[in-house]
């Protein structure tokens, strides 16, 4: 018995799942503190049905680390000390960022001396007089978090260890990021995950207090799991030091929810909510990750991320000139007071869903006096607005199935002119709930290595090694894992095998085989 | 035309797809040339007709492991001071640079330099696309030395090769950069206009932007994006752009042989499993086979791009279960002639064939 709960901008959803069925699913209102939303969904689940008391663990999706950072709101100044002087001169950390965001979090930096080259030698010694001077202006600032960040930190991490120890020794109330805890090979976008995971530590705490919170005052005491970027899960205690990791898991937790509700591995996944709509394709059960690098705010980032295609179509957009235009500019989560059938003065996509007889929400008898052509011209819109975002996600020749989940659902036609076979699963709009509730637990790790001094075989154990532990720490049951992706490059006109490696684990969650009282495994 | 931030976007995702495979992620040289033209008055990108005969031109740009620049980062100083070194060395006073490869990264390496140093970018360079070797270049091939040449490593560091063959250059200047690090920016190629005009490939940094903003404003899927680039490729004197498979890569098999990074992927077509492809790779795309059958080799342009998006891959990105589009496109004419086929033709990377052009391959 498990619970899913996703925290959207309009609503929170809850799911009651016993192994793979659905039990119970409730949809309450996002409330402005988050935590009394989750309250309330939670307290909805429990009238429904007893067996919610008995779950044994709750996943947890949530828009409210990405929303963060997007809206440049609850972050905290960070400091970003890179060692990997002298390169990189006139590339300070933050570069390249949008000036709002560098703003917002300080934009303090210290460029110094350190770090390690492809080979393994050191490409500049640590400067112990360098780096205690920039220990003491981060107190003279007040700075309290710090992302520290080291050329080849993937391959050799010591110097962004040694760094880290210094500040904790003289700065004991800083918190830190190291690069080589959340990202992968590319120094840049690895240190700008570190600062934005950084910028959001202090958030991440009052989050999981209130969650925490939440929990308890509901009398759930069950290990609880947060929803990552890749479809997989982490426990809360590193939720806490991970934030950044959360980033698009909202479209995660909707692609591999549609692939639970319908059985389907290859699909293309329409997520339709208020404003937007979110395509994404689903590849054996998973989400297609984007083959791009993925900026979050306009920030430049190596995360893992699905490859999702937004459009401005959602059940509050607005309908214009006769319904031959729809969108971008929607009513949000003012839908339940401004649209039509809920006695407001605007025309809604929502309303023509139901005028059309595929949606019951609100006073039909309302949109009763709608123009015929209005309606059919909303829905051939529409239709045509899905169709033609749908051919561009479509991989290859063969027109996958469409799956239609999220809140707004009901707005799209019942039929597209491509040819596309849509399928409206049964609790296709908590969709993204499921989708949480039944993530796994992953784990990925990098090297530089060269296959001359290890043998491939031996090299590839190693990583998958370090991997099998990320994937523990973040709360995997150890017996369970398994490699999902062993990705090997060559660095190319080097002479030494030298090559890049990098495998991706999997696994069950713990607590749903052993049901242990307590995930806090870091 | 004076360079504008748009300009420069462009010029980085249109050099992507000349790239072939090669040339590295353009994105750290996109940043120092954003730097540069922030921190400078922008470069001036002129035609070598706008130029008197007699005045200096030097090619300037990365060699190494553009892998190892992820990490290693570049500095936007590292070209001037290359030039500097360059100019107090021998005495000679540049008057506009150029570019040595138009594919990947160094493509804008020249505009990084021509900022800071207060002198125009010459529109084209010395490849038309990416390859790997010094003795490539069309201006080698013309018979202009690559020495005196100014390499200047991470820390600043310069050093001076003089007076050695292109081949020896090749390797010594290989191994200086894999012991610097793994990357260090030179200036190469000291000569008059009169001597460029003979080998450069003309316009190719104009025709870069040009593709760059196809990419960026017809945004679909690959077939899309072919059909919006053919009137862009029309005027020059590439060939036409055929579209030569699309299918999902199956296999990548590539490992560290003499300094390179050698070997293939295999693909199955989208519409037909029994139907698979081979792509040969040494950092660039070199050869299509579709069985025995010889679809396209070097030096005409292979690109791979992304079937669903339309954006080209680059070989060190390629990996199991991606949807490709695979282009071929007739290289300029420059690498057609016999003197060029001796370094640049398919028995240059160890095949035991020689070149036939697309045109006559597919049609």
């Amino acid at each position: 018995m498990r619970i899913g709960i996703d925290v959207g901008g309009t609503h929170t959803d809850a799911v009651l799942l016993s192994g793979d069925s659905v039990v119970e699913t409730c949809k309450v209102l996002t409330s402005a503190d988050v935590m009394s939303g989750i309250v309330e969904a939670l307290t909805r689940l429990q009238e429904k049905s007893a067996l919610a008391n008995s779950a044994k663990s709750i996943m947890i999706g949530t828009t409210q680390f990405t929303n963060a950072v997007i809206e440049r709101r609850s972050l905290q100044p960070v400091a970003a000390i890179r060692l990997g002087s002298p390169s990189g001169r006139g590339l300070p950390p933050f570069v390249g960022w949008p000036e709002d965001i560098a703003e917002a979090i300080g934009g303090t930096v210290f460029e110094l001396d350190g770090g390690y080259l492809y080979n393994g030698s050191e490409l500049a010694p640590l400067n112990t007089a360098q780096l205690d001077t920039a220990i003491n202006q981060l107190g003279r600032l007040n700075i309290e978090a710090v992302a520290i960040t080291s050329a080849f930190a993937p391959m050799n991490a010591a110097p962004e260890l040694h760094v880290n120890e210094r500040i904790r020794q003289v700065l004991p109330q800083c918190r830190t990021t190291m690069s080589h805890e959340i990202g992968r090979v590319g120094l840049l976008e690895r240190e700008n995950a570190a600062i934005l995971n950084a910028s959001l530590l202090h958030f991440a705490d009052y989050v999981i207090n209130g969650i925490e919170n939440a929990l308890a005052s509901v009398r759930l005491s069950c290990p609880v799991f947060i929803s990552q970027n890749d479809g997989t899960l982490m426990d809360v205690s590193f939720a806490r030091r991970f934030p950044a990791l959360t980033f698009a898991s909202g479209p995660t937790n909707s692609l591999r929810g549609a692939a639970k509700l319908t059985g389907l591995n290859d699909a293309i996944v329409i997520d339709i909510g208020g404003t937007t709509t979110d395509i994404g394709v689903l590849r054996g059960g998973f989400p297609r990750e984007s083959n791009l690098v993925v900026e979050v705010g306009g920030v430049r980032t190596n995360f893992r991320m699905p490859d999702i295609l937004a459009i401005g179509l959602g059940g509050g957009s607005r309908v214009n000139n006769n319904g031959l235009s729809v969108g971008p500019t929607s009513v949000g989560h003012e839908l339940v007071s401004q649209a039509l059938v809920f006695g407001g003065a605007v025309l809604t996509a929502s309303d023509i869903a139901v005028a059309a007889g595929q949606a019951s929400m609100g006073d039909r008898s309302r949109v009763r006096e709608l123009n015929s052509d209005v309606v059919s011209n909303c829905l051939d819109t529409m239709g045509k607005m899905l169709a033609s975002s749908i051919q561009k996600m479509n991989p290859g020749k063969t027109a996958l199935p469409v799956v239609l989940v999220g809140g707004g659902a009901a707005i799209a036609p019942n039929t597209l002119d491509a040819g596309f076979e849509i399928v409206r699963p049964e609790h296709c709009d908590v969709a993204n709930a499921i989708g949480a509730a039944i993530a796994q637990v992953g784990g990925e790790a990098e090297r530089f290595i060269s296959y001359n001094e290890i043998v491939r075989e031996t090299a590839i154990e190693q990583v998958r090694s370090d991997a099998t532990m990320k994937a523990v720490a973040a709360g995997a049951d150890p017996d369970s894992v398994r490699v999902n992706d062993i990705e090997e490059v060559a660095i190319p006109y080097m002479d030494s095998g030298a090559t890049r490696v990098r495998v991706k684990v999997i696994g069950e969650v713990a607590a749903l085989n052993s049901y242990p009282t307590s995930a806090a495994v870091r | 035309m004076k360079l504008q931030e748009q300009h420069i976007q462009d010029l980085a995702s249109g050099a992507s797809f000349l790239a072939t495979g090669g040339g590295g992620d353009p994105y750290l040289s996109l940043l120092c040339a954003q730097q540069s033209i922030k921190q400078y008055e922008t470069a001036d990108l002129i035609s070598i007709d706008s130029l008197a005969d007699d005045a200096v031109i030097v090619a300037v740009g990365s060699v190494g492991a553009p892998t190892t620049s992820l990490e290693l980062l570049p500095s936007v100083d590292e070209p001037l001071i290359a030039i500097r070194a360059f100019e107090r060395h021998t005495g000679l006073s540049i008057d506009a640079v150029v570019s040595f490869e138009i594919g990947g990264g160094n493509s804008l390496i020249p505009i990084v330099a021509a900022a800071a140093a207060g002198v125009p970018v010459i529109d084209g360079d010395g490849m038309g696309r990416a390859l790997p070797e010094v003795q490539m270049m069309t201006y080698s091939i013309a018979g202009i030395s690559p020495t005196p040449s100014i390499a200047v490593d991470y820390a600043g560091n310069s050093v001076v090769f003089e007076n050695i063959s292109v081949l020896e250059y090749e390797e010594q200047i290989r191994d200086f950069s894999m012991a610097r690090g793994g990357i260090v920016t030179t200036v190469e190629f000291a000569m008059t206009v009169r001597e460029l005009r003979q080998c450069i490939v003309a316009d190719t940094v104009s025709l870069a932007i040009a593709i760059g903003e196809v990419l960026r404003l017809a945004r679909g899927n690959a077939l899309h994006l072919i059909q919006k680039l053919a009137p862009v490729f029309e005027p020059t004197s590439y060939g036409q752009l055929t579209v030569l498979f699309s299918g999902m890569v199956t296999d990548v098999a590539t490992s560290v042989i003499g300094g390179y990074d050698i070997g293939y992927a295999l693909l199955r077509a989208d519409n037909n499993a029994e139907k698979q492809v081979r792509v040969d790779i040494k950092n660039e795309y070199l050869t299509v086979w579709e069985g025995d059958k010889l679809l396209t080799s070097v030096p005409d342009l292979i690109t791979l791009l992304d079937t669903e998006t339309g954006q080209p891959i680059n070989s060190e990105r390629l990996s199991f279960g991606q949807r490709v589009t695979i282009v071929g496109i007739g290289c300029p004419p420059h690498f057609r002639t016999p003197a060029a086929l001796a370094v640049v033709g398919p028995k240059c990377f160890g095949f035991d064939f020689d070149f036939t052009p697309i045109e006559k391959l597919v049609y």
